[in-house]
């Protein structure tokens, strides 16, 4: 079973300025992940037109509808970080992590995505984080 | 004010008012069709309306489509009153019950409709009360039935099985509660109305009002009158056309009387609130906004009393009736649901006048004779008493202070709402989870729903602000709370800190 965050899936300095770009950028590392078919990033816009997914704590998640479930070869999740905070409705994204989540398995990857960004000293880390392992070290024990 | 912690509630009230919600949420949700065949009624019965109210003002042939719809004249014992209140409303009532209890599957309902069918052909009177016992036995016994082969049934199979334990088992009971429940019922039902005649022939149905008036202010209002009034009224108009019963709890008058008492003698910010407070409740039927004035100084609970037992004496002199249960319990209603004679109409605005008059005096001369100063947060304070009286708060109350939720009551299950019931929800309910469980409380629940799952039986309820209006709608009864952040909502501590509280 492919892990769920793989150091490919990881970017620390993304390139979006928008939010439709960075869930493009979000859904490209997906795609390249091989974790979903292409249809699934035009199911993650569709899903932020809906509710924001964005968070709180500097965090947003996009992810794809409900509907969109079939075109998940396996769970996975991308992580992309913003030095200049992407506008996510009127709110500031650092961090951007694309969900893909198999059956059941997006509440655990959420479950724990969440114990990670409710602590501020661990924000912080993934702020200074310097490499791929850095953020790795923090966001690897997100398993299913 | 959440620190005016009201006494410790004992167990026997919040049972009963458990047992009252209960209740109501059967009765509730089916009050348009309640409605519908009151207006039915209202229209085209012999003494209907459409009939000018019938006997010397007759006008219309006893072979006429009125009698014809109405069920008199040619067409005596048919038509669509009596079908409506015989089956009708009794169906509805057990398939809501039945549905509730498991847990809003139709499934439920529909056993315990079925098995309410056979209480209602096994009796000669309007079966609510049956009805509101067979509905949820159907469904809870379902439920319970489903469990023992949940996940055994064979792929494919599933459809056949459901269906056929469902009519198997609802016809078992039909059978059941044709030989074995409906004597029983009809029994008491019986007994019910003897008392009610007992109460109306000696005259001392007025009396009525030193328990209903009290017991209201203490939120047993939904208790009393869907439990017990509206099924014994229901009875009563299958033998007289009318019932005085449906009056008893909800006439507006008293209330009306008070809350106008405060708005002229009142200090301070219950008497700049009262105005508010009569409209909702005289026009809206919401009764419970008053009985934080109540609560506030409890001798108002004298003045309450006149007014209700006045009014119930104006209605007795008068032998008015009600065609229907007015609920809410607002002036509309009553006037609609009045059965359709001068008499009842003068009789129902008359003990509206004096009874409002009668709460309004005795109010008046209370608070005048109190000189102490009224402390500016005495309503809120009374506020918060009532919703720990309560066991919930009401947003109703809330709304009239214009304070914050106030979590006087222990807080045990909390439910994160979202749209989908997937996502976000799921996040934030981990994240307060655990701030709980630091916090030293594991015995409260959090859990994630979608907001149409939303069913009204948490304490708390976080949405998304842009979604607690919808969330209020589902949980009227919930304390509410809006979050925008879902990681680190400072709202989160303020749960923690609200529950607490709660545990003093």
């Amino acid at each position: 079973m492919a892990e769920v965050l793989s150091a490919e899936a990881i970017v620390l300095g993304g390139s979006a300025t928008t939010r439709d770009e960075a869930i493009d950028e979000a859904g490209r590392l997906l795609v390249a992940a091989g974790a979903v078919e292409e249809s699934y990033v035009a199911a993650m816009h569709e899903r932020e037109t809906s509710v924001s997914t964005f968070m709180g704590n500097g965090l947003a998640i996009p992810h794809g509808t409900n509907e969109a479930k079939s075109a998940i070869r396996h769970t996975a999740i991308t992580f992309v970080r913003y030095a200049d905070p992407i506008d996510w409705k009127g709110q500031p994204a650092e961090f951007v992590v694309g969900i893909a989540g198999a059956g059941d398995d997006h509440l655990t990857v959420l479950q724990s995505l969440a114990m990670v960004f409710m602590e501020d000293d661990q924000i912080a880390r993934l702020r200074a984080a310097s490499s791929a392992d850095d953020v790795l070290a923090i966001l690897g024990d997100v398993q299913v | 004010m959440a620190s005016t912690t009201a006494a410790p509630r004992t167990g026997a009230r919040v049972s009963v008012q458990k047992f009252g919600t209960f209740l109501s949420n059967m009765v509730m949700p089916n009050i348009g069709a309640f409605i519908a065949w009151g207006l039915i009624t209202a229209l085209f019965i012999e003494n209907g309306w459409l009939n000018l109210g019938g006997e010397d003002h007759a006008w219309l042939s006893p072979g006429s489509w009125v009698a014809h719809i109405g069920g008199w004249g040619d067409y005596a014992g048919g038509g669509i009153v009596g079908p409506m209140i015989t089956y009708l409303l009794p169906l509805l009532i057990a398939y809501t019950g039945g549905r509730m209890v498991y847990d809003n599957e139709p499934r439920g309902g529909v056993v315990g409709a079925i098995a309410t069918m056979g209480v209602i052909a096994g009796t000669d009177v309007p079966m609510f009360m049956g009805a509101m016992i067979m509905g949820p036995v159907g469904g809870w016994s379902m439920k319970k039935i489903d469990a023992i082969w949940d996940g055994k049934i064979r792929p494919g199979f599933e459809m056949l099985v459901n269906n056929f334990s469902a009519g198997i088992w609802g016809g078992l009971l039909a059978t059941f509660g044709f030989f074995a429940m409906s004597p029983v019922l009809d029994q008491i039902v019986k007994g019910g109305q003897k008392i009610i005649e007992f109460l109306s022939d000696h005259n001392i149905l007025p009396f009525t009002s030193f328990i209903i008036e009290p017991a209201k202010v203490l939120f047993l209002n939904n208790a009393i009158n869907h439990g017990i009034l509206t099924p014994l009224g229901s009875a009563d108009v299958q033998d007289h056309g009318k019932s005085i019963v449906f009056l008893l709890e909800a006439n507006p008058a008293a209330g009306a009387g008070l809350l106008l008492a405060f708005a002229v003698f009142g200090k301070g910010m219950s008497k700049s609130s009262a105005p508010g407070a009569f409209i909702i409740h005289f026009f809206g039927g919401i009764h419970e906004i008053y009985f934080p004035y109540v609560l506030m100084k409890p001798k108002l609970i004298v003045a309450m009393i006149a007014g209700g037992f006045t009014q119930i004496l104006i209605n007795v002199i008068f032998d008015v009736g009600l065609r229907a249960p007015a609920a809410p319990g607002s002036v509309f209603a009553v006037y609609i649901q009045t059965n359709s004679s001068v008499k009842d109409y003068v009789g129902v605005t008359l003990s509206i006048v004096c009874g409002a008059a009668a709460s309004f005096v005795v109010a008046a001369m209370m608070l005048r004779a109190d000189k102490s100063e009224e402390a500016e947060d005495d309503l809120a304070g009374a506020t918060a008493k009532m919703e720990a009286l309560k066991g919930k708060s009401s947003s109703v109350a809330s709304a009239l202070v214009g304070g914050t939720a106030v979590a006087t009551q222990q807080i045990r299950s909390i439910v994160f709402a979202c749209d989908a019931g997937m996502g976000s929800s799921a996040m934030g309910a981990s994240v307060l989870r655990k701030k709980i469980q630091d916090a030293g409380h594991p015995e409260v629940t959090v859990v994630n729903k979608s907001i149409a799952n939303l069913v009204d039986d948490y304490d708390l309820v976080v949405t998304h602000q842009d979604l607690t209006d919808r969330a209020r709608e589902k949980t009227p009864s919930a304390i509410h709370v809006s979050v925008d952040n879902f990681m680190g909502s400072p709202r989160y501590d303020e749960i923690v800190d609200m529950i607490d509280e709660s545990r003093g």
